[in-house]
C-alpha cells in the first residue's frame, strides 16, 4: 500500500459514506429551502424506502412482531434490486405528495416549532408501526448479486463493487435533480420561490404545484437512499431516526436550499468519519462530525455555501 | 389562553388582599392565583398521587416516582417551549449529563443525596451556559438543530471517548447513594402517619423536590422575568424594540430550564442507582418534548400531567393484552392529534372547558 493508494481509498470510502448523507440532505434541503417546511419525518421516508426495498427485492423471514403472530411467515415479492431502485422512488414520491398535501399545507402558516412537532410525531408513527408489525430486529439487506464482490481499481486495488455502485447512483440522481433545478423553467420557479415566494405569486405564477413536486422529489430521494443504504448496514426500525440528525447537519452545514452545498457538506462529513476510523480514532468518528458541524455553524451560521439571507 | 403582559400585574394585585366582590368564582380565582395555593395544591397532589395511582390505576410506587422526576423535567422544558417559544431538541444533554455527573460525583466524592443533587444540577447549568450560548445565535429551526447537534455530540462523547468515566455503552453502574442528612435511609420505609399514603422514603424525597420545583417555576413565571419570556414568545421583535435584551433573556430561560432538567436527571440517577447511556440520546429529548406537548405547553401543571400520561402508556398500557405491542404507536398518534387539534394540550383543554363554564381569565 502506498500513501497515494491510502489517500484514494479514504476518499472513495468517504464518498460512499457521504453519499447517503447527500441523498438525504439534498431532499431535506430543497424542501426546507423552497417550502420553508421543516421535515423531521425525512428519516422516516428513508426508513420506508429501506423496508419497501426489502419487500421488493426478496423474501424476508418474519420471526417476531404482530404479522408473525398472525401467522405470516415472510414478506417480499422477490423482483430484484433494479426493480426496487425504480419502484421505491415512485412510491415514496407519491407518499411525499400526500405529505405535502395533507400535512405540510396545513402547517405552512404555523410556527416552525409546530412543523417540527408534527413531523416528529409522524416519524414516530411510521417507525413504531413498522416495529409493531415486522418486529424490531435487524434484517440483512442483501447486495444485488451483480454488484457483490470486489472490483480491481487502478492504484487503489480491490474495492467493493457495491460501494462504487452507491457512489455512482448518488452522483446520477443528484446531478439529475441539480439539472432540474438549475436548467428548467420549473427549477427557475422553484429558485425564485425560495428567494421570494410572495413576489412569484404576484407575477401570476401558481406555486402550489411546484411545491408539491419539490416535496415529492425530496421524498423520493430519501426513499432511494433507503434502498441504496440498506445493503451497507442492516435494516431495523431505528435507522430513520439515526439518519435524520446527520442529514440535518449536512443541510445546515452546506447552506439551506443549496444542492451543491449539501454535496460538499455530505462529502466532508463522510470523509472525516472515514479518516478518523482509518487513522485509529474510531471512538471519535461520530463525535468528529458533530464537532465539525458545530464549528462550521459557529463560524458561518448560514452554512458553507449559504447566502446571507436568513431563512429561519 | 391569552397572554397579555398585564398578567403579572394582575397576579400581583391578586396576591394583595383582593376585595372579594363577586360570588364563588371570584373567590376561587383569587385563591387560585395565590402562590401558597399553588404550592398547597402540589403538596396535596404528590401526597395522594401514589395512593390513587397504586390502588386504582394498576400503578406502582417506583413508576409514581419516575412520573414526578420526568414531571420536573417537563415543567422545566415548558419554561422554554411554552413560555419562551424555543423548541430545544437537545435537552437530554442536561438530563443525562446531570445524571452522569450525579452518578460520578456519588461514586467518587460524596454519597450524600443532597450534595449529589446539587452537583448534578450545577453540571447541567454549566453545560446549558455553553450550549445555550452557542445555540441561541440563530432562531427557530436553527436553534432546534443546533441543540440537537450538541445533544448528539455529548451522546457520542459519553459512548466512547469518555467511556473511562461513563462506562460507555453499559451505562454508569457504580452510583452510590448514602443516607439523607446522615440519618434517613433513602431506600427505606417511611414512619407511620405517612406510610398510609406512601411506602418508601425515595418517593418522599422526590416529592419534596417536585413541590420545590413547581414552587420555583411558579415564582419565576409569575415574576416580571416570566412576563418577559412570554413577551419574547408573542413577538420577539417587539420585545427588542421595547428595549429588552432579548438574547440575554433567552439564554436565562435556557439555563433555568436546564436547571430543572438537571434536578430531574440527578434524581433519576439517585432513583435507579444507574445511568443508562440512552439518557443522552436525542430520543430522550424527544420524550420530554412529547410529554410537554401532550400535557399542555404554557401551563404549570400540564407538563406534570403529560409526563404521567406518557409513562403510564409506556409502562402500564404496554402490558395490556391487545394494545400492548402498539403502545408506542398509540403515543405517536395521540401526540400528532394533540399537535394538530389541541395546541394547548390536554391540560389546556381542561382549562378551556373550565373557562367556558365559569368564564374565568387565564393563569
Amino acid at each position: 500500500m502506498t500513501l497515494l493508494a491510502d489517500i484514494l481509498t479514504i476518499l472513495l470510502n468517504g464518498l460512499q459514506q457521504g453519499a447517503i448523507y447527500v441523498l438525504l440532505a439534498v431532499g431535506l434541503s430543497i424542501i426546507l429551502g423552497t417550502l420553508k417546511f421543516v421535515n423531521f419525518a425525512h428519516g422516516a421516508l428513508y426508513l420506508v424506502g429501506a423496508y419497501l426495498g426489502l419487500f421488493i427485492t426478496g423474501q424476508v423471514p418474519l420471526n417476531n412482531g404482530q404479522l408473525a403472530e398472525w401467522g405470516i411467515q415472510s414478506y417480499g415479492i422477490g423482483l430484484g434490486f433494479i426493480a426496487a431502485l425504480i419502484i421505491v422512488p415512485i412510491v415514496v414520491f407519491v407518499v411525499g405528495l400526500l405529505m405535502e398535501r395533507f400535512v405540510a399545507q396545513a402547517f405552512y402558516d404555523r410556527p416552525d416549532t409546530d412543523q417540527i412537532l408534527v413531523t416528529f410525531g409522524l416519524a414516530i408513527i411510521v417507525q413504531e408501526l413498522l416495529r409493531a408489525l415486522l418486529g424490531g430486529n435487524s434484517q440483512p439487506f442483501p447486495q444485488p448479486s451483480w454488484a457483490s464482490g470486489p472490483i480491481a481499481l487502478p492504484v487503489v486495488g480491490n474495492f467493493p463493487r457495491w460501494r462504487l455502485g452507491v457512489i455512482a447512483i448518488t452522483a446520477v440522481l443528484v446531478l439529475g435533480v441539480y439539472g432540474l433545478v438549475e436548467y428548467t423553467d420549473f427549477g427557475l420557479i422553484v429558485q425564485a420561490g425560495t428567494l421570494d415566494g410572495e413576489m412569484v405569486r404576484l407575477l401570476g405564477i401558481k406555486l402550489s404545484r411546484p411545491y408539491l413536486v419539490v416535496f415529492g422529489i425530496g421524498a423520493a430521494l430519501a426513499g432511494v437512499a433507503g434502498v441504496v443504504g440498506g445493503p451497507l448496514a442492516n435494516v431495523n426500525p431505528n435507522i430513520g431516526t439515526e439518519q435524520l440528525v446527520p442529514a440535518f447537519l449536512t443541510v445546515v452545514i452546506g447552506g439551506v436550499g443549496k444542492i451543491e452545498g449539501a454535496v460538499v457538506a455530505g462529502l466532508m462529513l463522510g470523509t472525516l468519519q472515514v479518516l478518523l476510523i482509518q487513522t485509529g480514532y474510531a471512538a471519535w468518528s461520530q463525535v468528529g462530525i458533530y464537532a465539525l458541524a458545530a464549528l462550521v455553524l459557529l463560524v458561518r451560521p448560514q452554512g458553507l455555501l449559504g447566502s446571507e439571507v436568513d431563512v429561519s | 389562553m391569552s397572554d397579555e403582559p398585564g398578567d403579572a400585574t394582575a397576579t400581583a394585585a391578586a396576591d394583595a388582599e383582593t376585595e372579594v366582590t363577586g360570588g364563588l368564582a371570584d373567590r376561587w380565582a383569587s385563591f387560585r392565583d395565590r402562590e401558597i395555593s399553588t404550592v398547597l395544591l402540589t403538596v396535596v397532589g404528590v401526597a395522594v398521587f401514589p395512593f390513587l395511582f397504586n390502588n386504582y390505576l394498576n400503578g406502582y410506587t417506583q413508576l409514581a416516582t419516575l412520573v414526578l422526576i420526568y414531571g420536573i423535567f417537563a415543567v422545566g422544558f415548558d419554561i422554554l417551549l411554552g413560555y419562551t417559544g424555543l423548541l430545544s431538541f437537545g435537552h437530554a444533554v442536561f438530563f443525562g449529563g446531570a445524571a452522569y455527573a450525579a452518578g460520578i460525583f456519588s461514586a467518587s466524592v460524596s454519597s450524600s443525596p443532597l450534595l449529589v443533587l446539587f452537583a448534578g444540577t450545577a453540571f447541567a447549568v454549566l453545560m446549558a451556559w455553553v450550549v445555550g450560548f452557542l445555540s441561541l445565535r440563530r432562531g427557530g429551526i436553527y436553534f432546534a438543530i443546533l441543540t440537537l447537534t450538541f445533544g448528539q455530540m455529548s451522546f457520542y462523547l459519553a459512548a466512547s471517548p469518555l467511556a473511562f468515566l461513563t462506562n460507555g455503552e453499559n451505562g454508569f453502574t457504580s452510583v452510590d447513594i448514602g443516607s439523607l442528612l446522615g440519618v434517613i435511609d433513602i431506600h427505606g420505609g417511611v414512619p407511620f402517619p405517612l406510610s398510609m399514603l406512601v411506602d418508601n422514603m425515595l418517593y418522599v424525597f422526590v416529592a419534596v423536590m417536585t413541590v420545590l420545583s413547581v414552587a420555583m417555576a411558579n415564582r419565576i413565571l409569575h415574576s416580571p422575568y416570566g412576563t418577559v419570556f412570554r413577551a419574547i414568545r408573542e413577538n420577539e421583535r417587539r420585545a427588542e424594540f421595547v428595549g429588552l435584551d432579548v438574547w440575554r433573556y433567552k439564554l436565562m430561560a435556557f439555563i433555568i430550564s436546564a436547571a430543572f432538567a438537571g434536578i430531574a436527571g440527578s434524581l433519576f440517577a439517585i432513583e435507579g442507582n444507574y445511568v443508562p447511556l440512552e439518557s443522552l440520546y436525542w430520543t430522550e429529548s424527544g420524550r420530554v418534548v412529547i410529554m410537554t406537548v401532550l400535557g399542555g405547553v404554557g401551563s404549570l401543571f400540564g407538563p406534570l400531567f403529560g409526563a404521567g400520561l406518557y409513562l403510564y402508556i409506556e409502562n402500564i398500557v404496554s402490558g395490556f393484552e391487545t394494545l400492548g405491542p402498539f403502545w408506542h404507536l398509540i403515543l405517536g398518534i395521540v401526540f400528532v392529534v394533540a399537535v394538530v387539534l389541541f395546541p394547548n394540550g390536554i391540560w389546556g383543554g381542561i382549562d378551556y372547558l373550565r373557562d367556558m363554564v365559569v368564564g374565568g381569565e387565564d393563569e
